[in-house]
């Protein structure tokens, strides 16, 4: 469109110029994007674990219950929002509003084909991880502000495992960046158009899922809202509508975790005879079900377990890697 | 974690650790694509054991193609719950005694089947009812003979 024929538009929007049409198609796409995925995602999830456990799981909603989570929303929706009455007001209110945002802004630089990308930013991988740390302010203030000792306890646990396990994954994809010298998610999917990084860089690949399902606080690590000892951790007291976002955020941030590690590492939108998007959308499908798949096969850790695994076994391995990749690096 | 602790089992550790992680995964895939075993009750319904014990059921002999049932209240007496009530009936004066009615009161039974062990004529089992929910206590209350009727 062009922008120039439209005095106007131009006048008042003109500091956006032909981005305006892209930012607001691409905006609208995500935010449509968004809750659909996180209500498929929960679907898959239920059904991934039933078939596990050798039971069907949702069967009754539309055809193998596929309009379950889509019903569930608008249960949710319907429900009264309770707020304690000791809790902190606004923090309390705030804290599912930001949530959401790195969920919806995160993926304003995920590259789904060479054309399908909302905006291409030097920074790409840079934005992701600057705006992936706001879900975990998020659960702090809302574990804070519940003025419940159960959330209060899951919302420091989930700082001191965002801390912990946010080097491993920022030095998993440093070694990436090395390989292909760019920070921009496009270049780095480019890099890779013979062969996926994954080839050179299955221990950083392998840290980086580990550490991604850290991040979104999926079981084998999920202390943060570990049922059996923490009621639901930090979203104990949160009901309805609020609650749903926190679990939108955490399906998206899982979606937007795999994609990640696709253009990290499994070749971005490459793949014979379909087009881009649809290869970037089944490679992150596809690792979403592993995490899924993770979920339902093991327990959780302890405390001391998920530290120990982060301190003592991740962080050195992640740094060797790192060490070895510029070696090579220099050397060829 | 040991604290005292060689490089060496640092790095089995990790090694074990992996191999087991991998096969734990395996069992969880290899159950996924496993045949479900729910059954969806309402559209399919179970096939029960032949031991299940539902309430008692006069049993069909083919010598007669009825039961043997000889309304001698055995049952009646040794119930504990006092469930049963048998009738029975002659046709004439002399002749062996039949029953003719026997109504048991689903909703209080225990299920101890002491009915059916001290049955002379062998003539009770367990059925394989396992639909028992009523909306009225009177439907609890059924006649074994008119099932057994019905079921001719």
């Amino acid at each position: 469109m062009n922008m120039t024929q439209l005095p106007i538009i131009k006048d008042v929007y003109g500091f956006l110029g032909p981005d305006l049409m892209a930012c607001v198609t691409g905006l609208l796409l995500i935010l449509m994007f968004v809750p659909l995925n996180s209500a498929f995602l929960v679907w898959v999830e239920r059904k991934v674990a039933g078939h596990i456990q050798l039971r069907p799981g949702p069967m009754e909603v539309g055809p193998h219950g596929i309009l379950q989570s889509l019903i569930d929303a608008v249960k949710l929706m319907c429900k009264e929002m309770i707020t304690p009455d000791l809790a902190d007001k606004y923090l309390f209110w705030i804290a599912p509003c930001t949530v959401v945002i790195p969920a919806i802004v995160c993926f304003v630089v995920i590259p789904f084909s060479p054309i399908m990308q909302v905006r291409e930013l030097n920074v790409g991988i840079l934005l992701i991880f600057a705006f992936s740390s706001i879900s975990g302010l998020s659960i702090l203030m809302g574990g804070w502000a519940s003025n419940n000792k159960y959330s209060l306890i899951g919302a420091v646990r989930a700082v001191a495992q965002s801390i912990a396990y946010e080097i491993p994954l920022l030095l998993s994809t440093m070694s990436v960046i090395i390989m292909s010298n760019s920070l921009k998610m496009s270049e780095i999917v480019a890099a890779q158009s013979p062969v996926w990084n994954f080839v050179w860089q299955p221990v950083a690949a392998i840290i980086f899922i580990i550490c991604t399902t850290a991040e979104t606080n999926r079981a084998p690590f999920d202390l943060v809202e570990a049922e059996s000892e923490l009621v639901s951790g930090f979203h104990t007291e949160y009901t309805g509508m609020r609650d749903a976002l926190f679990f939108m955020a955490e399906y998206t941030a899982m979606f937007i975790g795999s994609s990640m590690a696709v253009v990290l590492f499994f070749g971005g939108w490459y793949g014979p005879f379909f087009s881009g998007i649809f290869w970037f959308v089944l490679k992150a499908y596809l690792l979403v079900f592993v995490t899924v798949w993770i979920r339902w096969t093991f327990p959780r850790l302890r405390f001391d377990q998920l530290m120990n695994f982060a301190w003592k076994v991740l962080i050195p391995i992640s740094l060797l890697n790192l060490l070895v990749t510029a070696i090579v690096i220099k050397v060829l | 974690m040991n604290t005292s602790y060689g490089f060496k089992e640092y790095v089995k550790d990790i090694f074990t650790g992996s191999k087991s992680l991998v096969i734990g995964m395996g069992v969880t895939l290899k159950r996924l694509f496993q045949p479900i075993v729910t059954v969806q009750y309402p559209r399919q319904k179970p096939i029960m054991t032949p031991h299940f014990r539902g309430h008692i059921e006069a049993i069909l002999f083919d010598d007669n193609k009825s039961h043997h049932c000889v309304a001698c209240g055995l049952c009646a007496r040794t119930c504990p719950s006092h469930v049963i009530k048998v009738q029975g009936e002659k046709t004439k004066a002399g002749d062996k005694k039949y029953g003719k009615k026997y109504f048991i009161d689903f909703t209080k039974c225990s299920l101890c089947g002491l009915c059916v062990d001290v049955c002379p004529e062998k003539t009770l089992k367990f059925s394989n009812e396992y639909e028992l929910a009523f909306f009225s206590r009177w439907d609890g209350v059924m006649d074994l003979m008119q099932r057994l009727e019905e079921r001719k």
